[in-house]
């Protein structure tokens, strides 16, 4: 599949590849690697029911490292959206582009971040809630919703959602690294390798403060539904909100 | 015929009484997939009856022949055969698609009694082969029944390890093909179509029957027929199917790949499948 859509790129079409994000990009990684990134084609990878969604299907239906995967390969972008505004923002940023770009989405539709369409650079950080405090949030995907909900018990800490994991505005990172204490990173993906991991390295090397990461571990060993699955890799209200609470207690001056 | 083999107890693995199991388990789960597995419920009712050694008769006996249900969608058929066995308990299939048990909705080498992980396709028959090899390297004369999906023979993977059995003269490996017609999108004719099954599968030189798959004496027959064959050819079974068989309203209805059964729906399914 992905090898017809390299062809059909370099005979000059624009072709949009759709798959769940458990096989696309996951099963057909090297064909991405070689057939598309290496020649810089114009090909659209689109991800669907990324992460855990897919829950009481299993293991081959769930994609939590798809990230982490491309995120090693050249000459692709990856977007995450929010919500419906942050999809259509990253879609036209994806055609608009003259490389090849995969969009991570999953179904959980939590609801809606933005009012609108975010009107910004490719790469920014969008700001999903203003506020105030020593810790700020960044979240990407279906996480973004849950980090506002969890911003007022963490005493109105700031959350930015990442639309755009690659490329990252890395400055505007650094920025924030250096504003507050503490980052916590929270994302429906493996913590090696994701948004998480984006931002300890951008930060690390750039003298910031804190980044304490939150996503999934391991496989997920038990059948359940989507809430469930989120409660088993900690990334429920209540356990996120313990580990925040108790980090920030923890490192509190 | 070893004693582990089950053919003698009288009415084990009925058809019938698999395919209530199938809709109690959908039904209790709300569940999806229903129309795949109904396909399959005599291939794998003889594979368990009359054919497949199961050593010590436990989910992982040393030396047991394997069953890889490569086509994971139509798991609810073989784990309405282990609860026959006993591997599976009515708590179990009442408990199918439910939080923090083991049985998620397609297979899953982590149940025990089955051997892969294969909701994704085209993963079955790749191990299977392997499997295959394992048992002739090893001299252990243990069989590998691998059943596949023809909607499955659209992955590239799967016509690899076909010419990879070939090459290794893995007579051991039966490819069961469940002829159904459909797969999750559509009819597999109008997604890409396969052509004869049985031409391909003789074109690479396995031994290959065609027969009606859900008429168990002929499934039998063919299973006795090839497993004779020691001839350093692989073996291929091509099994017409319907999807849906055994509820009228499901036959041939693709709409059952996803549909979830409601009240109505289950209660006329189970009346039909029951004789009622």
């Amino acid at each position: 599949m992905v090898g017809v859509a390299a062809g059909l790129a370099k005979a000059g079409f624009r072709p949009v590849v759709y798959g769940l994000a458990a096989f696309v990009p996951m099963r057909v990684l090297e064909q991405i690697k070689i057939d598309v990134c290496y020649e810089e084609l114009p090909v659209v990878f689109v991800g669907d029911g990324a992460g855990v969604v897919y829950a009481q299907l299993g293991t081959s239906h769930q994609c939590t490292e798809d990230v982490a995967a491309l995120r090693a390969v050249p000459n692709i972008g990856i977007v995450s959206p929010a919500d419906r505004f942050e999809l259509q923002y990253c879609w036209k940023h994806l055609l608009q582009s003259k490389g090849a770009g995969y969009l991570r989405f999953g179904k959980a539709d939590g609801g809606d971040v933005h009012a609108a369409i975010p009107d910004a650079p490719v790469g920014d950080l969008l700001q999903a809630r203003p506020g105030k405090g020593d810790w700020a949030i960044i979240a990407t995907g279906s996480m973004v919703v849950a980090a506002c909900r969890l911003s007022a018990a963490l005493g109105g800490a700031p959350v930015w959602s990442a639309p755009v994991l690659h490329p990252i505005n890395r400055a505007q990172v650094e920025s924030i690294g250096r504003a507050f204490g503490g980052i916590f990173v929270v994302e429906e993906h493996s913590m090696a390798g994701g948004l998480g991991g984006l931002v300890a390295e951008i930060v690390a090397e750039t003298g910031g403060c804190r980044v304490i990461r939150f996503g999934t571990r391991q496989f997920s060993e038990f059948c359940g539904d989507y809430k469930y699955l989120l409660s088993q890799h900690g990334l429920d209200d209540s356990t996120l909100l313990a580990g925040m609470t108790s980090a920030m207690a923890r490192e509190a001056p | 015929m070893p004693e582990s083999r089950l053919r003698s107890r009288a009415n084990a693995f009925d058809a019938a009484r698999l395919r209530a199991s199938v809709l109690r388990m959908a039904f209790a789960g709300s569940t999806v997939h229903v129309g795949c597995a109904l396909s399959i419920i005599e291939i794998v009712a003889v594979l368990y009856r009359s054919h497949l050694n199961l050593g010590d008769r436990t989910p992982r006996a040393a030396g047991r022949d394997y069953l890889v249900l490569s086509k994971g969608h139509g798991v609810m058929a073989q784990y309405a055969c282990l609860h026959e066995l006993g591997w599976l308990t009515d708590a179990d299939l009442d408990r199918y698609f439910s939080n923090g048990t083991r049985m998620k909705g397609l297979s899953d080498a982590h149940v025990p009694g089955l051997e892969v992980t294969s909701g994704s396709l085209g993963h079955g028959l790749p191990v299977a082969t392997g499997l295959a090899l394992g048992a002739q390297r090893l001299r252990s004369g243990q069989r590998v029944f691998c059943v596949v999906g023809d909607g499955e023979m659209n992955e590239g993977a799967m016509w690899e390890a076909l010419l990879f059995a070939g090459q290794f003269r893995l007579d051991n490996l039966v490819v069961i093909v469940d002829e159904n017609r459909f797969q999750a999108m559509g009819p597999t004719q109008e997604v890409i179509s396969l052509g004869s099954l049985h031409a391909k599968f003789a074109a690479f030189d396995y031994d290959v029957l065609s027969v009606d798959g859900h008429d168990e004496k002929a499934l039998d027959a063919a299973l006795d027929d090839l497993m004779a064959r020691r001839n350093g050819r692989p073996k291929a079974i091509v099994a017409a199917t319907v999807k849906g068989r055994g509820v009228s309203f499901m036959e041939n209805n693709n709409v059952w790949h996803y549909t979830r059964l409601t009240k109505e729906t289950f209660d006329a399914a189970l009346a039909e499948v029951e004789g009622r």
